[in-house]
């Protein structure tokens, strides 16, 4: 028989290294001969799109497009530390360094513009498309390029932010541990094979709080991303741990989901801005996955009436509690 | 506010390389004369071991078998605590340790010779159940205890909490050990320029502190160790620490270079850390309303042999184990245990992924103990602008959890 | 030692190949097409995935010398020479469907090798023509959204 069911759950993730421990990041903005942007720090791009969310924020300051920002960040020698590509910490902690730097760029091509087209003061001074022009008589208008071709040395600038928590107590736990948190529910819908102890997540609904979104489609992708491992986790992955050995250690027996296991999700992208994070936009990529293991097993009881309690919930380890329950019931 | 680029799906900027082929990842380096690096690795979980290369030596092709002897610094790693060791000197903790480093000049002599390397065990007992290794009866590092980390939340008084309960959910739950499988298996290549600046390029998620710990098992300083990070194929927490960039390193010093290794989806399996499994003891109490008065939670968290993350994440799982809601009387002990089994450390949600599988099995229980909806415990309970966790810490702003839990309701038409 | 000629992205190529080599490494070590990934060496995973002869086949599974007169499409293929990308190509930067990109090259063949016979797929068929491809990043919904977009470009008479 197939019996259906609901389940939701919510949770909270803080973000950052926490606990006190030194949460820095660093980067340079650097002017560019034709006028575009470099932006160097040490933030990994591991998939999840720090190299293209990394841009937007410095291309909002400046008034340019991603095109114009040429991020580099993939050596050592010549890139700022900025901390790991963990903690959900890449857009909220570099994010904040690469938007400093960014205006603290600004700031120096407004004076100098100021300078060069003889002006009194930056008042009325607007930075767009490659230009800073008087917005009252835009003829006063000089193009980054041409700043750039003025400097005897690339103007550089650089900024470093370092994220506040505080450590705990080590004997009650009281202290400031994470910021920012992250917030994230999910509700999904199975139907369980009670012969075969199958589950399939028929529809699910997933909403997350980003703070604010930087690139709605890229958090949309994170989501779906985070929604695939964590059924993953709670329905098949097993790694056949015997004596410290791994049996399943090849993707033939170590099952992931395919596009076939995937249901249809609604994404939904819930904005609350974060005052000390950049455009208020806080991390997103751990919290994603979190509530969908439990919102699926919650519907799995919904549907069939058992708690499982230990997971993977292989169709085996379900076939057995239903059974189980079937007896005590009989 | 309104933006400009803010908000806006602009198309990612290293998609282009990557949808027509050409984004580089490590294993599609190839350089003149390089070399090819194959890692022989422990079969059992906990032994004094010594090894015999000569016959491999002598394979032709060979150019030089590396071991714990030949490591110019520290021989030793890790995110935390330096508990690995770049080659095992004379002990294994778990399957999967590195003992030699075989560098030839093709990558089928390579493994022909670490298939001839000879490794004799002395076998040790050893420990799998985190719960039998917290009586310190075997120990997985001399002179250390096992149980490496303790957190501790006291607030309010329990006690009390669950006698004012109306209801209250007992339960023990598991976790289970799992892989990041991000599709692309490690790989890297490492080359000496003219200065001496020793060059590893190879898909990390941090590339400064991979720097570090090169140059200190390399014994030389930070700035003759460039890292080159190329196009990453997945990582999730399973490239935070070191797998074959210290080899590397040693090989193409040693070598002159360029010297390369690609793991084998096997090899990766054992080679990069894994999510901690978690047992966790948990209780809740709520009143007649509905409203949480108590949590008791015992974690106990298996790292295996290594402790990598082991201690930030046991205590992200002890602090996100209340779930995201406002409880007055809270008591938790997390535990990091060292066992023999393969090492944990960052995966995805660290520690936070796993407690929720108790905690919101919980509420659903409460709430049907209760005969309320399981949406309704969870807005009676939410945290809001201005709650308190149980860690003390005040949530002063963005803390739309509320409208979360409801668009997921309405979505699914749940009450 | 053998002597093969085969025919990858429009080109005849004559090479040596020894018996125990792998179409895959064919590809990536000795023609240089490393838009070709490898992620499980057991057909698992459709990481090295090329189209040999119409047909979207694992290249990690066959051997070289088993390519011998066929005509092979890898990634490296699908751009025009003018720098045009393919319309799966584009729809999958549209999209969003690219993460890591690990998948990427292979799974786009198999998008492409489903819509060379099937026009107008459905989910369903999209999730099926896929569903031998792993991708650990995306979760999928983008990719099966960039087929359905890149069929209809392709049925508007490309882009
Ligand atoms: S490498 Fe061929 S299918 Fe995975
Ligand atoms: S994008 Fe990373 S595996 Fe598909």
């Amino acid at each position: 028989m197939k019996k259906r069911g609901k389940g939701i759950a919510c949770i909270f993730y803080g973000t950052g290294y926490g606990n006190g421990f030194p949460d820095v990041s660093r980067a340079y903005a650097e002017l560019q001969p034709d006028g575009k942007v470099a932006i160097y720090t040490g933030a990994t791009e591991v998939g999840q799109g720090a190299k293209t969310a990394l841009s937007q924020i410095p291309a909002e300051v400046l008034g340019l497009t991603v095109d114009d920002i040429i991020f580099i960040n993939e050596d050592t020698s010549i890139t700022p530390d900025a901390g790991t590509a963990a903690a959900t910490r890449q857009t909220y902690n570099t994010g904040n360094a690469i938007k400093m730097a960014a205006e603290e760029l600004k700031k120096e091509l407004i004076n100098i513009a100021v300078k060069e087209l003889g002006l009194n003061s930056d008042a009325g001074l607007e930075m767009k498309d490659g230009k800073i022009y008087l917005k009252i008589l835009p003829d006063k208008c000089i193009t980054l390029a041409q700043i750039a071709a003025k400097q005897s040395e690339p103007l550089r600038t650089f900024a470093t932010f370092t994220a506040q928590t505080v450590q705990i107590d080590p004997e009650t736990g009281q202290g400031a541990p994470y910021w920012p948190y992250t917030f994230s529910a999910c509700a999904v819908e199975v139907e369980v094979d009670t012969e075969t102890g199958q589950v399939e997540i028929i529809k699910a609904a997933h909403a997350q709080d980003v703070g604010r979104a930087i690139n709605p489609k890229m958090i949309e992708g994170q989501m779906e991303g985070g929604f695939a491992m964590a059924m993953g986790y709670v329905l098949y992955e097993d790694l056949g741990l015997e004596n410290g050995r791994i049996w399943n250690n090849k993707l033939s027996t170590y099952i992931i989901p395919t596009a076939m296991d995937m249901p249809e999700i609604q994404n939904i992208i819930v904005e609350d801005p974060e005052s000390t994070a950049p455009y208020g936009a806080k991390g997103i990529g751990e919290p994603v996955m979190i509530p969908v293991g439990p919102a699926i097993l919650n519907a799995i009881y919904d549907a069939v009436g058992v708690r499982m309690t230990e997971i993977p919930v292989t169709p085996m380890k379900l076939l057995q509690a239903i059974r189980e329950k079937e007896k005590q019931g009989a | 506010m309104s933006f400009n680029v803010i908000g806006k799906s602009v198309i990612r900027v290293d998609g282009l390389a990557k949808v027509t082929g050409k984004a580089v990842y490590p294993q599609d380096i190839y350089m003149d004369g390089m070399l090819y690096g194959k890692t022989l690795r422990s079969t059992v979980p906990h032994a004094y071991f010594t090894l015999d290369t000569s016959k491999a030596e002598k394979i032709e092709g060979v150019v030089r078998i590396f071991t714990a002897k030949d490591v110019p610094g520290h021989n030793a790693h890790g995110v935390l605590f330096k508990d690995h060791e770049v080659f095992c000197a004379q002990k294994v903790r778990r399957i999967g340790d590195p003992l030699a480093f075989v560098v030839a000049t093709s990558e089928k002599i390579a493994q022909k010779a670490v298939e001839a390397i000879e490794v004799k065990y002395e076998e040790l007992p050893a420990v799998f159940d985190p719960v039998e290794a917290m009586k310190d009866e075997i120990k997985v590092h001399d002179g250390t205890s096992n149980i490496i980390y303790h957190y501790k939340l006291r607030k309010g008084n329990i006690e009390e909490g669950f006698a004012k309960s109306h209801v209250v959910v007992e339960n023990v739950y598991k976790t289970s050990m799992v892989d990041h499988a991000f599709l692309q298996p490690e790989a890297g290549i490492a080359y000496v320029e003219e200065d001496g600046t020793i060059v590893v390029c190879a898909a990390t998620q941090y590339p400064h502190f991979d720097q570090l710990e090169i140059a200190e098992a390399m014994g030389v300083p930070a700035e003759k160790v460039k890292v080159i990070n190329p196009a990453v194929g997945g990582a999730f927490g399973g490239r935070e620490d070191i797998t074959l960039q210290i080899h590397l390193a040693i090989a193409a010093v040693a070598t002159g270079g360029p010297v390369k290794a690609v793991y084998s989806r096997e090899e990766s399996f054992v080679a990069h850390s894994k999510r901690h499994p978690e047992i966790i003891k948990i209780k809740t109490g709520a009143d007649k309303e509905g409203k949480l008065l108590a949590l008791e939670a015992e974690i106990i968290a298996d790292t295996g042999a290594y402790a990598s993350w082991a201690i930030n994440v046991t205590r992200k799982s002890g602090i996100h184990v209340t779930g995201p809601y406002v409880i007055p009387n809270v008591k938790v002990d997390a535990y990091a245990v060292y066992t023999n089994n393969p090492f944990c450390g960052a995966m995805r949600g660290f520690g936070a992924t796993q407690v929720p599988i108790a905690t919101e099995q919980q509420m659903d229980m409460l709430a049907e103990k209760l005969g309320i909806s399981p949406v309704e415990i969870r807005l009676k309970n939410a945290f809001t602008k201005g709650s308190e966790t149980a860690n003390g810490q005040i949530l002063t702003e963005s803390v739309p959890l509320i409208t979360c839990i409801k668009k997921v309701a309405d979505a699914l038409e749940m009450a | 030692m053998k002597k093969i000629s085969l025919t990858v992205n429009g080109k005849l190529y004559q090479v040596e190949v020894e018996e125990d080599m792998r179409l895959l490494d064919l590809l990536r070590d000795k023609l240089g097409f490393t838009g070709v990934k490898e992620g499980c060496s057991e057909g698992e995973c459709g990481a090295c995935s090329v189209i040999m002869d119409g047909k979207l086949v694992t290249s990690c599974l066959i051997m070289a010398f088993q390519a011998e007169g066929k005509e092979i499409i890898t990634i490296e293929g699908l751009q025009k020479e003018d720098g045009t990308l393919h319309p799966i190509q584009q729809a999958f930067l549209e999209e969003g469907a690219v993460q890591c990109g690990f998948c990427t090259p292979a799974m786009v063949l198999a998008a492409k090798a489903l819509l060379d016979k099937n026009p107008h797929p459905t989910d369903e068929e999209i999730k099926e023509g896929i569903s031998g491809n792993l991708c650990r990043c995306t979760g999928y919904a983008k990719i099966v959204s960039s087929v359905k977009k890149a069929a209809e470009y392709l049925n508007k008479g490309g882009k």
